[in-house]
């Protein structure tokens, strides 16, 4: 599993590549983690390059929106492969995380977000 | 001349032999093990002074004549004892060999007797820079080298005559520096392999206790999960069912469940909880109980299960959640009513039609949010009809090329045996799984339920 973190404004942007299971998940929730102690409050998740997302992966980011949603901040989600987008689906996430196409997008709505 | 240098290297590797055996054998007993895990005590300081103020004793008598000079290596044992015991420990060599020195008198007996002391002194100091760290081969060479020029300087400095010193000095300086040097490079070379064995050895035995408390917790896990799956599949009038669960290494806490709702209804649920382990495994033992607990005796299905919700998302921290199908069989009116809270939906293969139906309804997963709404939906299950639910650690089974076994290899196989018996149609998807898998480890739990609706009985 690649972590690439990015700045974009008040937003911070971490760019994942690989596959998103039990064991890349512990990796992923301490960067998340790591972001949201130093203060940051608006993650997007960008997962274009994951090509596999398990229960695991779904697991770390409820964490991270549920953490971020009390700190009035917000995760949101960006340019999903159509297989992760279905393993949200299933698991009714869909309707809990703000999903978006374009990475942009997610970031400029996540910047607005509670605002 | 030939034979005198052959003489003199046979002597050489003579006393390198004495040197080595004596840091082998000192380095192999329990006292010196002591030292170099800084486990000071009067006992093993004692044995260290003892055994190297002998060395240092023995270095005297043994010196080798080189050039018309005695090469003596004296200064070996308190250098060396001061490397590894510290100052105290170097001093008390120094001193045995030092004054034994003395007492043998001569005109260099103050700067030689002197120069001993020292040279424990100096390896202590160098211990104390390092913080009690071994300075590795390189270093206690250099070191011997250097205390042996210094020796060199004291003689000049102290013997008096100057003239008779600086003669004596002149022959023996190079043999003796050497002598010392390479005496040290053996030495250092054979504690520094104990070292590095005693580390590896130390490395080996955290994996070990490591690799060991993994295997426990995976026990745990494992005994935890199976201690709260049913432990019989109930009879059911006019409908047939069978379960499996597959755990893997890591369990996944998938479970099955069966709830006694009333005489003629039955509550059945599959599901599974995301992330691996003991967390999970608890996790799941949680699930089921709140579960089993709204459901017992209570018709209902959507209200039962958006109420469990409200208790697990309560005890739901870092994220955990459940995915659950969950549905009441009417036994005597012979319909299903199911929610599906962001689970796999279950496959139904209709008899009549031979369709297969995906088991979707909207929902979301247990655990994720406080307040939930589950869309209710009911079906009426005919003679023959199959309702197949999983988790995905059937569809999402890859093999050794990484791919994954997938709805449609299910689907297909459900379409080819249908005219199984639950209890084998269990069996079928079990092997036909496992023979795709081939070699590949199992990573996820892989459970499947099976219900089949048989002739109807009249009451």
């Amino acid at each position: 599993m690649e972590i690439e973190e990015k700045d974009a404004g008040k937003v911070k942007i971490l760019a994942l590549s690989g596959r998103l299971d039990a064991y890349s998940s512990n990796e992923v929730e301490k960067s998340i983690t790591g972001l949201i102690d130093e203060g940051c409050v608006r993650i997007v998740v960008n997962l274009e390059e994951v090509e596999y997302i398990s229960s695991s992966g779904l697991r770390v980011m409820l964490a991270a929106l549920k953490r971020l949603r009390k700190l009035k901040g917000e995760l949101s989600l960006a340019c999903l492969r159509p297989y992760v987008k279905e393993v949200f689906d299933i698991a009714g996430f869909t309707q809990l995380f703000a999903i978006y196409d374009r990475e942009a997008e997610a970031v400029d709505r996540c910047a607005a977000a509670g605002e | 001349m030939a034979y005198t240098i052959l003489e003199l290297l046979l002597t050489l590797v003579e006393k390198i032999c004495v040197i080595l055996v004596f840091a082998y054998l000192v380095s192999r007993t329990t006292y010196f093990q002591e030292i170099l895990d800084k486990k000071f005590t009067l006992k093993n300081q004692a044995f260290m002074i003892l055994i190297f103020g002998a060395f240092s004793i023995f270095g005297t008598y043994s010196g080798i004549q080189m050039f018309d000079a005695i090469a003596h290596v004296r200064d070996l044992g308190p250098m060396i004892a001061g490397l590894i015991g510290g100052p105290v420990i170097g001093l008390g060599v120094g001193l045995i060999g030092g004054v034994h020195r003395y007492f043998l008198g001569g005109f260099t007996c103050l700067s030689c007797s002197l120069a001993t002391v020292l040279a424990g002194v100096f390896g202590g100091l160098i211990y104390k820079a390092r913080k009690g760290e071994f300075i590795g081969v390189p270093g206690a060479v250099a070191f011997a080298a250097l205390m042996e020029s210094f020796h060199m300087g004291l003689a000049l400095l102290l013997a008096r005559p100057f003239e008779e010193a600086l003669i004596l000095i002149e022959t023996v300086s190079v043999p003796m520096i050497f002598a010392n040097a390479a005496g040290m490079f053996f030495f250092a070379f054979v504690l520094s392999n104990l070292i590095r064995e005693r580390e590896t050895a130390e490395e080996r035995d955290q994996y070990q206790a490591e690799l060991e408390r993994k295997r426990q917790e995976l026990k745990i896990a494992h005994e935890i999960q199976q201690s709260f799956l049913p432990d019989a599949i109930p009879l059911l009038k006019g409908f047939e069912l069978a379960a499996l669960n597959l755990p893997a290494r890591e369990v996944g806490g998938d479970f099955y469940d069966f709830i006694p709702i009333a005489e003629d209804k039955i509550g059945v649920t599959i599901a599974d909880v995301s992330g691996k382990g003991v967390p999970a495994a608890l996790f799941m033992a949680l699930s089921r109980t709140v579960v089993r607990t709204n459901a017992r005796g209570n018709p209902s299905v959507a209200e039962v299960i958006e109420a469990a919700n409200s208790s697990i998302s309560a005890d739901s921290k870092s994220g955990m959640f459940v995915t659950l199908f969950y549905a009441v069989l009417n036994l005597k009116a012979r319909t299903l009513t199911y929610v599906n809270a962001g689970h796999n939906p279950p496959a139904l293969f209709r008899a009549l039609s031979s369709d297969i139906i995906m088991l979707k309804a909207r929902g979301i997963a247990l655990g994720a949010m406080d307040e939930i709404v589950l869309e209710e939906r009911m079906l009426q299950l005919d003679r023959g009809d199959t309702v197949v639910f999983y988790t995905d650690g059937v569809t999402e089974a890859v093999n050794e090329r990484e791919e994954q076994f997938g709805e449609e290899r299910l689907i297909a196989l459900i379409n080819e045996c249908h005219g199984l018996t639950a209890g084998a149609l269990v069996e079928r998807i079990k092997s036909a799984v496992l023979a795709f898998c081939g070699g590949a480890p199992q990573f996820d739990d892989i459970t499947v339920m099976i219900l089949k609706a048989g002739e109807a009985e009249d009451a």
